[in-house]
């Protein structure tokens, strides 16, 4: 996977052994469940060495999860496309960072950005979160505050059309940006991504689930956002 | 082998319930909200009173007796509810719905979005949300630039 992953805790007493564990529980998701290592729990399950039963719990649960949103998005969210290989990445990065999150808190820390590839855990707020631009990569669409919770991003922008509309089997494209708040990056993550892969449709069905807000620009550049987007109040410059 | 009878027995009879449970939900979301309402009499304008001062014991009370109580409005945190209560005599004969929450559970809660115009800008944040950034990406992002700020 690789991606920078920014951390602030204001915290007094949280050391850097905090810091180091939670590095090091991201670097073990990345052993156990990337799809581009040959020797990952994830590719030995889908060649066929591992059965559904042989798996760690953790896997189990990330699985459980995909196979939720399949059903929930019609199939328009997929970690089994056809003729490819399993890819629970979208799952795996929200959980997991979530989950470093957790080890944050359980070490005494109320006060922090947690900041994965843009996606972004914060606790103790409020603080300012901007959403980037889809189009101009130094430029923000909105800003919004959070105290506590998550916000997570899909968009075009930078890597291309790779999230694919398991429906149809081509990528989606109804969307530039979509951008879900939720009480988890586990949820605001999938939810994301569900939501890209479905397209327009999916800014209604994501606005739809209990505890996300959602700010979408369409291929038409066109806002639509939730009432309850936590939109923030300019500030005085 | 012996053991698996009672517990074959046990998982049946488990069951029982599971057969003769009807889920409620059938019976909320029937009761379709009545605006109409409000046509009713008021509550005081309520029986029949007992005018006649004569015969003591043997009479019982009209039974033709309609009452039509109205429930207090109050305000949940789903949303305002409201019952409408009539009695026949000491009997409840119907009660109805006049205010009814919009809960999802009932209704399938329709989110309202806002459409906006696309803006750019620049304003003072703690950090940025994007897409999968990638490193290459990193190093001219915004957050990037908050980053080497902190450090």
């Amino acid at each position: 996977m690789g991606f920078p992953v920014s951390l602030r805790v204001d915290d007094e007493g949280i050391g850097e052994e905090t810091a180091d564990a939670l590095f090091a529980w991201l670097r073990e998701v990345d052993a156990r469940f990337s799809p581009f290592r040959p020797d990952s729990e994830v590719c030995r399950y889908d060649r066929g060495e591992l059965q559904l039963r042989d798996l760690s719990a953790d896997l189990t649960e990330v699985l459980d999860l995909c196979e939720q949103y399949r059903v929930a998005t019609g199939g328009a969210f997929d970690v089994r496309l056809p003729g490819r290989p399993l890819d629970p990445c979208a799952v795996v990065k929200g959980w997991s960072v979530q989950r470093a999150a957790e080890l944050l808190t359980a070490a005494g820390a109320r006060r922090f950005i947690l900041n994965a590839g843009g996606d972004v855990v914060v606790a103790g707020g409020p603080w300012r979160v901007g959403i980037r631009h889809p189009e101009h990569a130094d430029q923000l669409c909105t800003v919004l505050e959070l105290t506590d919770g998550a916000v997570a991003t899909s968009a075009r922008y930078e890597r291309g059309d790779h999230i694919v509309d398991g429906r149809t089997g081509t990528p989606a494209t109804g969307l530039l940006s979509i951008s879900v708040v939720a009480a988890s990056l586990t949820e605001a993550d999938a939810t994301a991504t569900a939501a890209f892969a479905m397209g327009p449709e999916g800014v209604d069905w994501a606005a739809a689930r209990p505890g996300c807000e959602v700010f979408a620009v369409d291929a038409e550049r066109r806002v639509r956002r939730t009432q309850g987007f936590p939109v923030a109040t300019a500030v005085a410059a | 082998m012996k053991r698996v009878i009672p517990v074959l027995v046990l998982s049946v009879a488990g069951l029982i319930p599971v057969w003769r449970y009807e889920p409620s939900i059938g019976t909320t979301t029937t009761t379709t909200t009545t605006t109409e309402a409000v046509s009713t009499p008021t509550p005081t304008a309520t029986s029949s009173s007992p005018s006649s001062s004569s015969s003591g014991s043997s009479s019982t009370p009209s039974t033709s007796s309609k009452k039509v109580v109205q429930g207090t409005a109050i305000n949940t945190d789903k949303g305002t509810v409201q019952v409408q209560v009539t009695f026949e005599g000491d009997k409840i004969s119907a009660v109805s719905m006049l205010q009814q929450p919009n809960h999802p559970q009932t209704t399938a809660a329709v989110p309202v979005l806002i459409e906006e115009t696309l803006k750019a800008q620049s304003s003072k944040i703690d950090t940025v949300s994007g897409a999968t950034i990638t490193s290459d990406a990193y190093v001219q992002s915004l957050q990037a630039a908050i980053d080497a700020k902190g450090a």
